[in-house]
């Protein structure tokens, strides 16, 4: 038998041999990883996508061996001599010298360049931007890879991950740690996992386990844990640039927390990432969408509106439509597409028009900077569920195209005509740039219509003043024909309830009928109501809509009835959502001119770079199905490289927001396309399976522990030399000190919380909104659910490098301050947990420490820890048993108000506690 | 022990560029920026491709206090004197002005409004003055008065947005935060960058106003509280006196000597260093915050109200900051938007109240700094973030019960003072109604590059990379407006 193990290790021994030595012919410079970064570096500043001196650009491979103003290339494959690129580089003219009137390159640099044109000038494309391909593993010891193979393992290495990591530490010449304490690892694979630390009896269950695979019955057990999904939707709200405002000026409240819930859910249910993109940029677009497809889609509604008195909506809308496309290409695609929007890209062979073309994709949406979010999805109480789910019954033998309208009509109240449209005022304006306000005689027009045909009609609105007031529609001009006479009462308003929405409160919705009218029309409303006085207002119009003809053979039935009183129904809330514009609301897509919304171009269609996909895309939904597609070479190595660094702190490639030239190189490329390619194909982008992969690695699994050698060589932990010994993030230091305090609310998704937080930080301008402290166990729920308010985030959240989530923040820099220092040592949230803690004990001094550091931390504490915070425990017992007033002082943060017998014990406990939880043990993941 | 701790300081020295992320991005900026360790700076340069260096010498200006009146007071009844306009109040406004315009209330055509103030010559220089301004004008010699500023931008946020983001959307670094990055604290018992708001409302810009967009976020502004504790979390909680708070950093840090002798990690160090320094902190911030032991004429000159939210407050708390070293003191007073549809918001009434809460202590402190040989290395700068009409406002079409003025891009008055700026001078001038700049045109990224030369920064080099890009304040525009300079 040994005779047959040996032979076999040999024999594979020699297959590897021989793969290993038998690679084809190579070049000897390579221009991705050898020439772009010297061309970066020294030459496409004058030379690229924004300048292109002498009509010579380095970015594309067309333009760089093209014909140059000279009438010839300045680079000629295979004649370095004969290359102005390479000649000019050696002038002694300052005037040809290159790089222009900049230090010249070095030797080797220009020994490079020169070997490049010699060779061929063989273009290359950046690795990232390359099909992802399974990589061959590394062999690591080969004796062990042929042992492993039959079922024997011999060395330190868990899964792939290992050989990868093995490989490279290697080559590094380092080593690896030894594999994590049980504690430690029980306490970093929970934080993980569900961004909560293990309980004292979790730590004791893992201790107890002796079994080979009690590891992996946690990760299990975790991976089912509803709090998984929670942990990871906290990593996406950074992405969504998730809060519960809109941003600018007074900042006020948007509802959209149902997207929270959405990505809890989708993490929960181990929804493939491909899935997941795809219904958060195009569910509107699925044949039949469901509600959470459209909440989905609130990914792109959370960028910021302004609601500011006098701005131009235009310019707000195009700004959100920009912040789409750049934070989809920096979130989703890794890639810095911001600057293409002013030019071609610097660095990366992306052209200027492509952002536009990308942005085609985008700005086709009915959103237009509306205060209150439209258009929304109306989450309807069940008694209108109900009567909405008899209507699509009625709607069932109806065309397609009738049943979309209605349907669309019914559920968003859309596509609606908002005061923005109008123009050429006489006595009436758009009033705080939102609603139309008008006085007797005064008139506007509505220029270019879509009415197609249409003969119902619906007003939001109400009399400012005495009603009624009459509004005549003219077609055309004020002179124009009439159209029609309607007849604005506000007694409406008792009639149908209000839509939902803070500015839109009091809107009463009225139906008229009116003649139909084909395709787009001006329209001129005008307005009389001879009861107003002359400074006064007639009425307030916050928007306007055509509804669809109700079918022929409806029209017996009391579908309409029903139908209005849908759609003046008042929602239990709402969520916004991306809905398409129809045909004729479509928006041209021109590109700006420098960047500039004021400065349009030519007219767009819709395309990828030519750089990523060659074929025809055109729409959201292609558009979300190519990126999990096997054409795109950047979603999965995005993904896995974010996954990687939510684990070990920094991502295998560290700029996680640009994979692109400018980015950094990967530490590990084979282990970053390994990752992705297990993810894309075998795990069928499943996260839970991929984070299993990487938990069960023997990497992950070290000790944090390391030898002085090999942190000197890897200060940064990039070859993974040890474990991921990082700093909590801000909603795992509050959720721990929760948890550990026992007072944590366990409760899953729902409407953002108000927890405690010092008066004075919601101060902005005319804003009524209000910080109210939530009630009972809301106000200690995990901190993900916590109000976002983009103009004041919650402090600690502020203090701890979390942002501001007015756009997409790609990664936490992490930063160690005496702000978060205080943050932690004084902040009431953290005392009051601090005493919920020393109270759960009824043990003193030395046992109190060792007992609650054990719960802690799973592990005892040691003499000389113990010693230190024994002999503080003791020093502030003895002062505040002298010292009463003081006592009762600190007690008086006590919830309950119950002096405990012993008040001194308790202060001196509680102190301890505040110490425990901002010892590094706590402050880390071990 | 001691030994140890030796070690792992001179450890941290070696790992000083830590903060790759800055470093390895190609900068080279990383042990200057330090972003782990203290609000200061250590000037290495320890990368040969560096696209930003510390300013070999300091500016004239030292640091910075940036009195932002928010909401934009009225150039027009304070330093811009248009005699020819108070001939044409109540005329309708020529038509070739408006034509085109857009006005964030204004519609249809609005009726010229004389300037609602008087307005006399002051100093050597003859600065005009309105009597809204009667302490400030005592000090007209030592002021710069930027007459030609414009902007593109008419709404509060993102105005303000762009006075000190450099962008009018949210999310770039402050003028402070970039002062901060670049030049750390001269104290390290208190962060460089400062801000101090007073008029009972924060800004219109939010907390963006003074955020640090992607520089790290020790170089954020650190907001100071007019009520409860002078800056957030710094006050222990009740009972809890400063020895005891001594007692239990020293027991946390000496904890935490443990854990580093286990771990041997450089960030447990820090951390050690941050919960001294926010011990040092606990002490040296409510000291500077505290203004009741400074003597009587300091509150005669300033018009301070100890205890109070008040603008002289802060004047005097960004006189002490400066003094002890802090780089960036940003004030903002909310209430200035006059667009006379109440009695406090009118030009005349309401614009005067504002200046009665604001003038002495604006004079008081260019007089403070100055007698305290701080005004040369002080920058101190004063204005809106855009103008306001010559029109009368006509917000919905209707006659304003007062006299107001709508928010205005074309025209409005800054002024600088102290530190590396001509004093006494006067750059830029409007048209005869006020209405727009006709000479010296000054846009806010030339009014950030000043700035940032008046500290020694050239405003063109001082980037950071970010997104594919090397940002700057003054993203592609931006020129120093020389005639200013001393």
């Amino acid at each position: 038998m040994k005779a047959y193990i040996l032979f076999a290790v040999m024999f594979l021994g020699g297959i590897w041999t021989y793969f290993h030595f038998s690679s084809g012919p190579t070049y000897t410079v390579d221009y991705s990883t050898q020439v772009k970064p010297i061309i970066n570096k020294n030459c496409i500043s004058c030379h690229g996508g924004v300048k292109k001196q002498a009509g010579f650009s380095l970015l594309f491979q067309e333009e760089a061996l093209g014909k140059t103003k000279s009438g010839k290339p300045a680079i000629i494959p295979g004649q370095p001599e004969n290359s102005s690129f390479i000649q000019r580089l050696h002038s002694k003219n300052p005037e040809e010298k290159m790089p222009y009137q900049r230090p010249s390159l070095t030797k080797e640099e220009v020994d490079i360049l020169t070997t490049w044109v010699k060779e061929g000038a063989r273009w290359g494309e950046h690795w990232a931007y390359q099909a992802l391909k399974e990589p061959s593993i590394p062999s690591g010891h080969w004796w062990s890879r042929a042992l492993a193979f039959i079922g024997i393992k011999s060395g330190w290495e868990a899964n792939e991950i290992d050989y990868f990591v093995g490989a490279e530490q290697k080559k590094q010449g380092l080593g690896h740690a030894e594999k994590a304490s049980k504690p430690d690892l029980l306490r970093r694979l929970y934080l993980d996992l569900t961004g909560l630390p293990p309980t004292a009896a979790e730590y004791q269950e893992f201790e107890a386990d002796a079994s080979n695979n009690a590891y992996e019955k946690q990760v299990d057990k975790l991976l089912k844990s509803p709090h998984f999904g929670e942990k990871w939707a906290s990593m996406w709200m950074d992405l969504a640039r998730y809060a519960d405002t809109k941003g600018y000026e007074k900042d006020d409240a948007r509802t959209i927390w149902k997207y929270r819930d959405y990505v809890i859910s989708a993490f929960n249910q181990n929804k493939p990432y491909d899935l997941f993109l795809k219904e958060q940029l195009a569910g509107d677009l699925f044949p039949n969408p469901t509600e959470s497809d459209y909440v989905a889609t609130a990914f792109h509604r959370n960028t910021t509106n302004n609601d500011e008195g006098g701005t131009e909506d235009e310019e707000f809308r195009t700004a959100a439509i920009l912040d789409r496309v750049n934070t989809t290409w920096e979130v989703l695609q890794g890639t810095s597409f911001g600057c293409v929007q002013c030019h071609s890209h610097p660095y990366d062979p992306i052209r200027h028009e492509e952002y536009y073309k990308f942005m085609a994709f985008f700005n086709n949406s009915r959103d237009e900077d509306i205060p209150d979010d439209s258009p929304y999805y109306r989450h309807f109480k069940q008694q209108d569920q109900g009567k909405l789910d008899s209507l699509k019954n009625y709607l069932l033998a109806q065309p397609k195209q009738i049943q979309k309208e209605w349907t669309q009509t019914l559920r968003f109240v859309e596509p609606k005509i908002h005061p923005h449209w109008a123009d050429q005022f006489v006595n009436g304006a758009l009033a705080d740039n939102k609603y139309l306000a008008v006085r007797n005689g005064g008139s506007l027009r509505f220029k270019a219509v879509p009415l197609m045909g249409k003969t119902s009609l619906l007003i939001a609105g109400k009399n400012s003043g005495p009603a009624p007031t009459y509004v005549t529609i003219h077609q055309g001009t004020k002179t124009g024909p009439i159209v029609t006479r309607l007849k604005l009462d506000t007694t409406l308003q008792e009639k149908y309830a209000k839509p939902k929405g803070l500015w839109s409160k009091g809107w009463a919705y009225a139906f008229y009928k009116i003649p139909a009218l084909p395709g787009k029309q001006d329209l001129v409303w005008e307005f009389t109501n001879a009861k107003t006085k002359p400074d006064q207002n007639t009425v307030s119009i916050g928007f306007w809509m055509m509804i669809p003809e109700v079918p022929a053979n409806l029209k017996p039935t009391d579908f309409q009835k029903i139908a209005y009183q849908i759609i003046s129904a008042s929602p239990e809330t709402t969520t916004p959502v991306m809905l398409e514009n129809p045909t004729e609301f479509t928006r041209t897509t021109r590109l700006f001119k420098r960047g500039s919304w004021l400065n349009p171009g030519e007219e767009m269609t819709r395309g990828i770079p030519a750089l990523f996909s060659k074929k025809p895309v055109s729409n959201r939904l292609e558009l979300a199905e190519w990126m999990g597609g096997k054409e795109n070479p950047l979603t999965a190595r995005v993904a896995v490289n974010r996954f990687w660094e939510q684990l070990f702190g920094t991502g295998i490639v560290e700029t996680l927001e640009d994979m692109g030239s400018q980015g950094l190189a990967p530490v590990n490329q084979g282990l970053l396309d390994h990752l992705a390619y297990q993810f894309q194909y075998k795990f069928k982008y499943q996260t839970k399976d991929l984070l299993k992969y990487i938990v069960m690695s023997a990497s992950y699994q070290q000790s944090s522990i390391v030898s002085e050698k090999d942190r000197e060589k890897d200060p940064y932990n990039r070859y993974i030399t040890r474990g991921p010994r990082i700093r909590l993030n801000p909603e795992q230091l509050r959720d721990q000190a929760l948890l550990w305090s026992g007072i944590l609310s366990t409760k899953l998704g729902g409407a953002s919380v108000m927890p405690d937080q010092p008066d004075g930080i919601w101060n902005a301008p005319y804003s009524g909104m209000q910080w109210e402290k939530s009630d009972g166990e809301d106000q200690w729920r995990r901190s993900l659910y916590t109000y976002w308010r983009r103009s004041s985030p919650y402090p600690t959240m502020v203090s701890f490098d979390a942002g501001t989530r007015d756009v997409c923040l790609s990664r936490r820099i992490r930063t160690n301050t005496p702000m978060q220092a205080l943050n932690t040592l004084n902040d009431p949230v953290f005392i009051e947990a601090s005493q919920f803690f020393a109270r759960k004990y009824p043990i003193t001094g030395a046992e109190f420490i060792k007992k609650g550091y054990l719960d802690l931390f799973g592990k005892p504490i040691s003499e000389n820890k113990l010693a230190k915070l024994h002999a503080f425990y003791v020093n502030m017992l003895s002062y505040y048993s002298k010292n009463n007033n003081e006592t009762l002082a600190f007690l008086k943060l006590c919830p309950d108000n119950n002096v405990p017998k012993d008040p001194a014990i308790l202060v001196a406990k509680t102190l301890v506690a505040n110490a425990l939880f901002n010892i590094d043990e706590s402050i880390n993941k071990p | 022990m001691e030994k140890i701790f030796k070690e792992a300081i001179e450890n941290e020295a070696i790992l000083a560029t830590r903060r790759h992320f800055l470093n390895t991005l190609g900068t080279g900026i990383g042990s200057l920026a330090l972003g782990s360790a203290l609000w200061n700076c250590q000037t290495s340069d320890k990368s040969q491709n560096s696209a930003f260096k510390i300013p070999p010498h300091f500016g004239k200006a030292k640091s910075v206090i940036f009195l932002h009146m928010a909401g934009a007071p009225s150039q027009l009844e304070l330093f811009d004197y248009k005699p020819v306009l108070a001939k044409f109040d109540g005329k309708e406004c020529p038509k070739e002005l408006i034509e085109g315009k857009k006005f964030a209330f204004i519609r249809g055509i609005p009726n010229l409004l004389g300037p609602k103030a008087k307005f006399s010559q002051h100093g050597k220089s003859g600065h005009w003055i309105s009597d809204h301004m009667p302490h400030l004008a005592t000090q007209s010699d030592k002021i710069t008065f930027l007459k030609g500023m414009y902007t593109d931008q008419f709404n509060h946020a993102p105005a303000q947005l762009l006075m000190h983001t450099g962008s009018a959307r949210l999310g770039r670094p402050s003028l402070g935060s970039w002062v901060s990055y670049g030049l750390g604290s001269e104290n390290e018992n208190l962060p460089g960058f400062m801000v101090l708001a007073s008029g009972g409302k924060n800004p219109d810009a939010g907390k963006s106003a003074w955020g640090s967009g992607f520089l790290p976020s020790v170089y954020q502004g650190v907001q100071c509280r007019s009520a409860g504790e002078p800056v957030l979390f710094i006050q222990n909680p009740d009972g809890v006196n400063a020895d005891i708070r001594k007692a239990s950093i020293e027991t946390i840090n000496s904890v935490n000597e443990e854990t580093f002798k286990e771990f041997g990690d450089p960030e447990t160090v820090a951390r050690i260093a941050q919960y001294e320094m926010a011990y040092k902190m606990q002490s040296s911030v409510p000291e500077v915050m505290n203004i009741s032991k400074e003597p009587e004429y300091i509150h005669q000159l300033y018009g301070t109200k100890p205890g109070e939210e008040a603008f002289a407050n802060n004047c005097l708390l960004a006189r002490k900051m400066v003094e002890q070293g802090v780089r960036f003191v940003q004030l903002f007073d909310w209430g200035w938007d006059s667009h006379g549809t109440s009695k406090s918001g009118s030009v005349d009434w309401g614009l005067h109240q504002k200046c009665l809460e604001t003038d002495r202590a604006i004079s008081a402190l260019l007089i403070d700094l100055e007698q305290r040989g701080l005004l040369d290395e002080t920058l101190v700068v004063w204005g809106g973030e855009f103008g306001r009409t010559p029109m009368q406002e006509n917000r919905e079409g209707k006659t304003q019960d007062y006299f107001g003025r709508d928010h205005h891009t074309d025209a409005f008055t800054m002024w600088l003072a102290g530190g590396g700026i001509k004093p006494g001078f006067s750059f830029g001038e409007t048209d005869e109604l006020g209405y727009a700049t006709v000479n010296g045109k000054t846009s806010i990224y030339d009014l950030q590059a000043t700035i940032l030369h008046c500290l020694g920064f050239n405003h063109e080099e001082f980037t950071f990379p970010f997104q594919g890009r090397s940002f700057r304040l003054t993203d592609v525009y931006g020129k120093v407006i020389k005639p200013i300079l001393a």
